[in-house]
């Protein structure tokens, strides 16, 4: 057995000082290849994401428990000039920085991107909000729910002409805000080794939603298309291609973006006459019979029980796949041969805590899960001691006065 | 070079879409842009912006199809790498005719946008001679993004085995339906299909009825080319650091489920299964999206009670937040129609315009549900440069989503769209493998590239 290779981030230090999940999810990812990850936190309270979602017995939440993995908790109050003092400390000392607070926030207690940039010139400053840095709307409160809405989602999400709807999570935008941060943080990371510069990544979770809308915009600009909501169909441009209702009252999605798979799915039905060239054989004839095809496929998913269905599809290639719940998921062949979920002892609770695993997968440095989300300030004073060097008395001091 | 400077560069890079053939829009079509304030002056910048880039000098062969690898490869491109897209020398990539054709027959507006950057090189990799060029290519390069179905890489005599032989340093991302290993490895997978498999599409839709599809796009390639990018990225530094290159192997299905905060944890410990929540949310009230008196939408998000007061303000009614009331999260949550019922009462009784000024002004989480044409007529997607226009010949301007993130030093750019197919593959060949003429053309005649 030889020893895993050292991680691509080890030696990299994070201070993430963001709330919720959107930039700390940058500084999770970091986290799980290599780096160290300071998490600064208000003494009382600490992130509100500790309160965000469903109570473990320790109070903070489980979205807490997964989203700080491998973290460590430094309580420092940021509206005191004390606080402020031990917080540029600890920039002199970082690499990168991920904040999401509004814009102007940081820069009100003294430690916006021109003085930390200053103290540390090589410094990484990742600045997540939900309008961004400039622009009209940068000082209005944002969260995922209202980028869904402006990035374009949400107005896409729902029955055609009925009451738009949640597209699937409302935490998306931040997850994928986070995920945008994290690229900008490793080309940062890469531009500063190339050149010993810092810079700062300015991303907002409005444009990490409108980023995803594949054609909407240029298909709006040249042919004046506005895309409305479709219901259960994935796209306009094929069919069959949406959720089907099965015998058991489960739900499969299907999805025949060519002929071919076309083809494969009328095998699976067992009627390949259906992709004669008479019939249904072209995309174009599809579409142009779109009302049909689709009920000749209800139909036929609303006769089979959904795992008969899916082995029919799956055994004759057609792209087919049930709408799981977790339920489903954690029964799952799949996600537990790629250890999908990985369940963490959490000492002090006394409880194991099933969390999503590391993405992505790398072969030769996969990135690792050690710990779930710390207990608010349980590392203020070792960070304090062991990397600015302070004593136990000024520890003590800053302590009494509720700095820390 | 002045910081002055750096921001014109910067905002050239950034234009927005002021002055293009965007159709008429529903509202505020006529408001021109207002001013954007100025950028905050930055000393990080030296240099001026496009000048450099961090992946300049990286090489990335893309031989994937539509979207879900191929998006790792744009963002790489974006930020400097230069990208070679591999394809079949008759047809090319399906996303060339995926979605919305234009003038030009080899592409659709979807593959200008997405193949950004890119430059197409044509080799046939089902014949011997095919596979040898695109060892030689590999060779040559930092990168490769691939997304065949399992195998099939393997079944050309192009393996992880061979390639790494070809370059030890190579990192190869593999983005798959499913991954490169378990049950269902060699299954067929869409991101429609990974939406509905990793969880997302159960839970979009009202309870009890159809699951509707989360938002029409192909959300599932996004985000797995967004962890594509960054499982290259890493690589890279490892690779910087060892000399060894490695393998990122991905599954769209996990890329979606990774998304889905604790529905995990919560079932693991409390056996709780999330459903569909309609246009609201289980855990915050109200929290959703709401019509206005002049059929538009707007979405509000009152997550704590801070929220929640500010709005009861907004309505002119700050009684509501009182601890008696409706104060604390956990009383709107147990009262949550007679609450949203208030809201739903409210908004209905103002025109969109009223009720987001109304919201704004005390700070109250609101904004309005988007359509492209809200886009277009919206000025803060256009301070931000959202909205790139990019010169394209024989179709004019064509406007696509800019790049994202926004780097203060190194922004990323589009300095082409989708290129035609083969437009660099003789230039690669002659430069690139250095073949003499008489070779590419040969190679053309047996139709290996």
């Amino acid at each position: 057995m030889t020893t895993a290779p050292e991680l691509p981030l080890k030696g990299i230090r994070v201070i993430d000082v963001a709330t919720v999940i959107a930039a700390p999810y940058c500084a999770a990812i970091l986290g799980e290849f290599g780096a160290d990850v300071l998490k600064v936190e208000h003494p009382i309270g600490g992130d509100a994401c500790r309160r965000f979602g469903t109570p473990t017995s320790r109070g903070d939440t489980l979205t807490w428990m997964s989203e700080a993995r491998n973290k460590r908790s430094v309580t420092i109050d940021l509206h005191r000039p004390e606080g402020v003092a031990v917080f540029k400390q600890l920039a002199s000392k970082a690499d990168v920085i991920c904040e999401n607070f509004r814009p102007g926030t940081l820069e009100k207690w003294g430690i916006g991107w021109q003085v930390l940039h200053e103290l540390n010139p090589s410094l990484i400053m990742l600045r997540v909000s939900g309008y961004g840095q400039d622009g009209p709307y940068k000082n209005r409160p944002g969260f995922a729910r209202i980028a869904h809405a402006v990035g374009g989602f949400a107005y896409l999400s729902g029955m055609p002409k009925g009451t738009p709807v949640t597209p699937g999570s409302t935490t998306l935008g931040d997850y994928m805000s986070g995920l945008y941060g994290c690229i900008g943080v490793l080309l940062a990371l890469r531009w500063r080794d190339q050149t010993g510069e810092g810079q700062y990544i300015d991303t907002a979770l409005y444009e990490s939603v409108f980023r995803c809308t594949d054609e909407l915009a240029p298909a709006y600009a040249m042919y004046g298309t506005v895309r409305e909501r479709h219901g259960p169909t994935h796209n306009e441009f094929t069919c069959p291609h949406g959720h089907f209702p099965t015998k058991d009252g489960k739900w499969v999605a299907i999805a025949c973006p060519t002929d071919k798979t076309f083809e494969r799915l009328t095998l699976a039905m067992g009627r390949p006459e259906l992709a004669s060239s008479s019939l249904y054989g072209d995309e174009k004839t599809r579409l142009e019979n779109r009302a049909d095809v689709n009920e000749i496929v209800r139909d036929w998913c609303g006769s089979l029980k959904r795992e008969e269905l899916l082995e029919k599809c799956y055994a004759a290639g057609a792209p087919a796949g049930p709408l799981n719940t977790i339920a489903d998921i954690f029964g799952d062949r799949q996600f537990h041969s790629r250890r999908n979920l990985v369940a963490v002892d959490v000492g002090d609770i006394g409880e194991t805590v099933i969390v999503p695993n590391v993405l992505p997968r790398l072969s030769e440095t996969p990135g690792r899960i050690d710990t779930l989300g710390p207990r608010l300030g349980e590392h203020t004073e070792e960070v304090l001691k062991d990397l600015l060097g302070m004593s136990e008395a000024e520890i003590g001091t800053l302590k009494e006065k509720r700095v820390i | 070079m002045t910081n002055d400077t750096d921001d014109s560069a910067k905002k050239a890079k950034r234009k927005p879409t002021e002055g293009a053939n965007a159709p008429p829009v529903e509202e505020g079509a006529a408001a021109p842009p207002p001013e954007s304030p100025p950028e905050p002056k930055t000393e990080a910048s030296e240099r001026p912006a496009g000048e450099a880039l961090p992946l300049d000098g990286a090489r990335v062969i893309d031989v994937g199809t539509f979207l879900a690898g191929p998006y790792a490869a744009t963002i790489l491109g974006e930020y400097g790498a230069e990208v070679l897209k591999v394809e079949h020398p008759i047809a090319g990539d399906p996303m060339r005719r995926f979605g919305t054709p234009t003038k030009r027959h080899d592409a659709t507006l979807a593959w200008l946008s997405e193949a950004r950057n890119k430059k197409s090189v044509t080799i046939d990799l089902r014949q011997t001679g095919g596979v040898e060029l695109f060892i030689k290519l590999a060779a040559k390069s930092d990168v490769l993004v691939e997304n065949f179905r399992p195998g099939t890489m393997e079944a050309w005599g192009l393996g992880w085995d061979v390639l790494r032989e070809a370059n030890p340093g190579l990192v190869m991302l593999r983005v798959t339906g499913y991954g490169q290993t378990g049950p269902y490895r060699s299954r067929s997978g869409f991101s429609h299909i990974a939406h509905a498999m990793g969880g997302l599409s159960y839970l979009a839709g009202f309870p009890g009825e159809t699951p509707v599809v989360p938002a029409t796009t192909p959300l599932g390639d996004y985000i797995s080319g967004l962890y594509g990018a960054i499982g290259v990225m890493l690589a890279l530094r490892h690779k910087e650091k060892t000399g060894r290159g490695q393998i990122i192997d991905i599954g769209i299905y996990e890329a979606v489920f990774r998304q889905l905060d604790e529905i995990a944890a919560s079932y693991g410990l409390f056996g709780k299964v999330r459903e569909r929540e309609g246009w609201g949310s289980f855990v915050a009230v109200p929290h959703g999206h709401f019509r206005t008196k002049d059929d538009k939408w707007v979405a509000i998000a009152c997550t704590t009670d801070k929220m929640f007061e500010r709005l009861s303000e907004a309505m002119e009614r700050p009684e509501l937040a009182s601890h008696t009331l409706f104060g604390e999260q956990r009383k709107r949550l147990a009262a949550r129609d007679e609450v949203n019922k208030i809201v739903i009462d409210w908004v209905l009784s103002l025109t969109r315009k009223e009720v987001m000024d109304r919201c704004l002004t005390n700070q109250v989480p609101i904004g309005k549900m988007n359509s492209i044409a809200d886009i277009f007529a919206d000025e803060h997607f256009r301070a931000r440069g959202n909205l790139a226009e990019v010169s394209e010949d024989g179709l004019g301007t064509v406007v696509v989503p800019g790049v994202v993130p926004t780097l203060s030093a190194t922004p990323g750019r589009i300095k082409n769209l989708g290129p035609a197919l083969g437009n660099a593959t003789y230039e690669v060949m002659r430069e690139l493998l250095g073949l003499t003429a008489d070779e590419i053309s040969r190679l053309r005649q047996s139709r290996i590239i």
